[in-house]
């Protein structure tokens, strides 16, 4: 269990897999105000990684991983500008 | 030492030098955008050099530096008054990290410390708003840092890059591909972006499963590296090679880069050593020229054709290489400033220093002697000179001293002036002191003009300070500056107003591979006097000459000048001609007259320091090789005379 939603906040936790797409593009439908914490995330595969670049919702939390922090999120501002 | 420390030592300070002046220009005028340019290339060199050797706290410092200018760049917000007090601040620490590097191998033990503290006050004076680093969807600001990275690697890399464009199949999320992993996976990966393939649909009709993308990314390692992270996807990638783009980066001051070389300067010394031979062998051409005449003019007629082409060829030559060796002093000069700032903060006085001309250029040997001098003058008049603030502010004057270092050419001379607006030396106090100590007795001192007491502060031993400073008061004092002074046959000057401040003046000559030197006869013998030694030559009737005191006076231009005899003071047979020639020196600010048999020819030639037994003799400069083999005594002239 990777996506937690919780009211207005999508947690995702540990290593985020292409079966983690779906369950995240349900609960972005649902609400797309909600925000997504990534602070506890270790991965995220391209599937979650493109949502997130297409829905825009906003980003909170600095994960621990540094591939993930310095090099993956980094990518989303690219196409968020 | 290793080579690339070597070339790093040399680069990485000229590098610090830049980044100095250029945020010297950008406190000047902040909207500097040419100097803001020029910053960034020199911090992000530096920061490129820096990563091979043990500076890791250097490294992240500056990269922290780099993205904040490189933010500024983009945005055209102006540096703050505070930001570039902050980089001058962690120029000043590199430059230190570089000192710390060249003796011990490695940064200090507190560089980590100190590098910490810099980082958190370049993130704190962020400006809050217009930052193209604000990331527009309210990502947290960590992210910033890395688009700089990579542009900056875009736009500078030294290296070829290898540009890749990996279209993943929509349906490889199927088969369990993770494209992004396998992006991640690119060795020496430098930028990686990711692209929508068409808009990205809305999310009431997004399909989680397609992949929508595709990424592109920049890797400096060899291009069959990254063919070989891609080895399982070979037809849904595409790669280029990119050359580096050097002519966004080098085309600022250094354009010319490509032909510059650098030349050990042993190799230069001893190129320059052999022109200096030239110029002998050339002299005694003349001589051969001369004989020639006696015994076969028609020959001395081609010979003295053959000479002057010679002469004029040697002559290119020898102005060719001089120019060669003349560096400007901006190189050895660069760490005058932070020292000055360090110097007083120390003693806790609020000083403005500013250095002009430290663009003109001198011989390197002389570049290369200068800065020790030039510290003691100037440590001293922070030290003694520049009063605290708030005598200063009792004076009447402005808190912030004033501390100025000038160099400028002056025909064939280097003049450096350092000059302060602080207390001034009190001739009348110097000459307590000097007395006090007995440096001289008080006799003398009262029959000092206020110039030549002034020249009390630089007799051996002599410190006027109240207390002894740990910074002037090393033992090493304004003596040795003289004496460094006298090395390079320059001259010191000293002028100072009570309450107003004083005024250093280092007189300098500007090539010094050969000398020019007087030939004179004296008691039979020929001597060597170097032209820059001799302020006149003049002739008097004897009878004019007076016994003073122990020794013999004239009177020249209503002052009287003591007189010695070179014939006697070497042993030879005094003069007993008519007419006197004089050779008219300074010494210890004085005039003295050195009297001389004969005036011969002036020459050029390479003074050799003087070796063996006549090293032990005083007043000897050296020796020079004459054109007809002869062997030539020079002469030191203030040092003979003192």
């Amino acid at each position: 269990m990777s996506v937690i939603v919780t009211g207005d906040v999508i947690a995702l936790v540990g290593a985020c897999l292409v079966e983690d797409a779906e369950p995240l593009l349900v609960a972005l439908q649902a609400d797309p105000t909600r925000s997504v914490d990534v602070a506890e995330a270790t991965r995220l595969h391209l599937a979650v990684v493109q949502l997130l670049l297409a829905a825009r919702p906003t980003l909170t939390g600095v994960p621990a991983d540094p591939v993930l922090r310095d090099l993956v999120l980094p990518l989303m501002r690219h196409v968020n500008r | 030492m290793d080579e690339l420390l070597t070339q790093f030592l040399i680069e990485g300070r000229e590098l610090v030098a830049e980044a100095e002046a250029e945020l010297g220009r950008l406190s000047a005028n902040p909207r500097n955008a040419t100097a803001l340019d020029a910053l960034f290339r020199a911090v992000h060199t530096l920061k490129g050099s820096v990563g091979l050797f043990a500076m890791k706290p250097a490294e992240a410092l500056l990269h922290r530096a780099e993205d904040q200018l490189g933010a500024a760049r983009r945005n055209g917000a102006p540096l703050g008054r505070e930001r570039i007090e902050t980089l001058l601040a962690c120029v000043d620490a590199i430059d230190r990290w570089i000192d710390e590097l060249e003796q011990a191998g490695e940064t200090g033990a507190d560089a980590a410390i100190i590098a910490e503290r810099l980082i958190a006050r370049l993130d704190g004076g962020q400006p809050e708003s217009g930052s193209g680093n604000a990331p527009a969807s309210g990502l947290p600001d960590w992210v910033g840092p890395l688009s700089a990275r990579a542009d900056a690697l875009l736009a500078a890399a030294d290296q070829n890059l290898v540009a890749f464009r990996y279209s993943p199949d929509p349906d490889c999320f199927f088969r369990g591909d993770d494209p992004l992993a396998l992006a991640l996976a690119v060795p020496d990966l430098v930028d990686l972006a990711i692209l929508p393939v068409d808009d990205f649909a809305a999310i009431g009709d997004w399909d989680p499963f397609r992949c929508q993308v595709l990424l592109e990314g920049l890797s400096s390692a060899p291009l069959d590296a990254v063919r070989a992270a891609f080895r399982l996807v070979p037809d849904q990638v595409a790669f280029a090679e990119i050359a580096p783009q050097r002519a966004e980066t080098d085309n600022a001051p250094g354009g010319d880069a490509s032909r510059i070389v650098r030349v050990d300067g042993a190799r230069l010394d001893s190129l320059a050593d052999d022109v200096s031979e030239l110029v002998v062998a050339t002299n005694g051409l003349a001589h051969a020229v001369r004989r020639a005449e006696q015994t076969d003019p028609a020959l001395a007629q081609i010979l003295r054709t053959l000479q002057g082409d010679i002469d004029r060829i040697t002559g290119r030559l020898h102005r060719g290489v001089s120019a060669i060796r003349r560096v400007p002093l901006a190189a050895p000069l660069r760490r005058l400033p932070r020292l000055v700032r360090e110097i007083a903060r120390g003693l806790d006085k609020p000083v403005r220093f500013t250095m002009r001309g430290e663009g003109t250029e001198v011989d390197k040997m002389i570049a290369d002697a200068l800065f020790e001098p030039l510290l003691h003058i100037l440590r001293n008049a922070l030290d003694h000179g520049i009063e605290t603030a708030p005598e200063r502010q009792a004076a009447g004057k402005p808190a912030e001293g004033s501390l100025q270092l000038q160099i400028g050419r002056q025909s064939d001379e280097v003049v450096i002036s350092v000059s302060d607006d602080g207390a001034g030396i009190d001739p009348a106090r110097l000459r307590a002191v000097a007395v006090a100590r007995d440096v001289i007795d008080a006799e003398a001192a009262a029959a000092l003009s206020d110039a030549q007491a002034l020249r009390l502060i630089l007799a051996p031993g002599f410190s006027t300070a109240a207390k002894v400073t740990d910074l002037s008061g090393r033992g090493v004092g304004m003596d040795a500056v003289a004496r460094a002074i006298e090395r390079l046959r320059g001259r010191l000057l000293i002028e100072s107003r009570v309450g107003e401040g004083s005024r250093f003046e280092i007189r300098l000559p500007l090539d010094s591979i050969t000398t020019r030197l007087l030939i004179v006869e004296a008691g039979g013998e020929r001597y060597g006097i170097p032209l820059d030694q001799i302020v006149e030559t003049t002739r008097v009737e004897a009878e004019t000459i007076l016994p003073v005191g122990g020794g013999r006076a004239c009177v020249l231009r209503d002052r009287t000048v003591p007189i010695i005899d070179l014939a006697d003071l070497l042993g030879g047979e005094a003069p007993q001609d008519r007419i006197a020639r004089l050779v008219i020196t300074q010494s210890g600010g004085e005039s003295v007259a050195i009297r001389v048999d004969a005036f011969d020819a002036q020459i050029d030639v390479l003074v050799r320091e003087p070796r063996g037994l006549l090293d032990a003799l005083p007043g000897v400069a050296g020796t020079a090789l004459l054109g007809d083999g002869a062997v030539l005594l020079v002469l030191d002239l203030p040092e003979l005379a003192a």
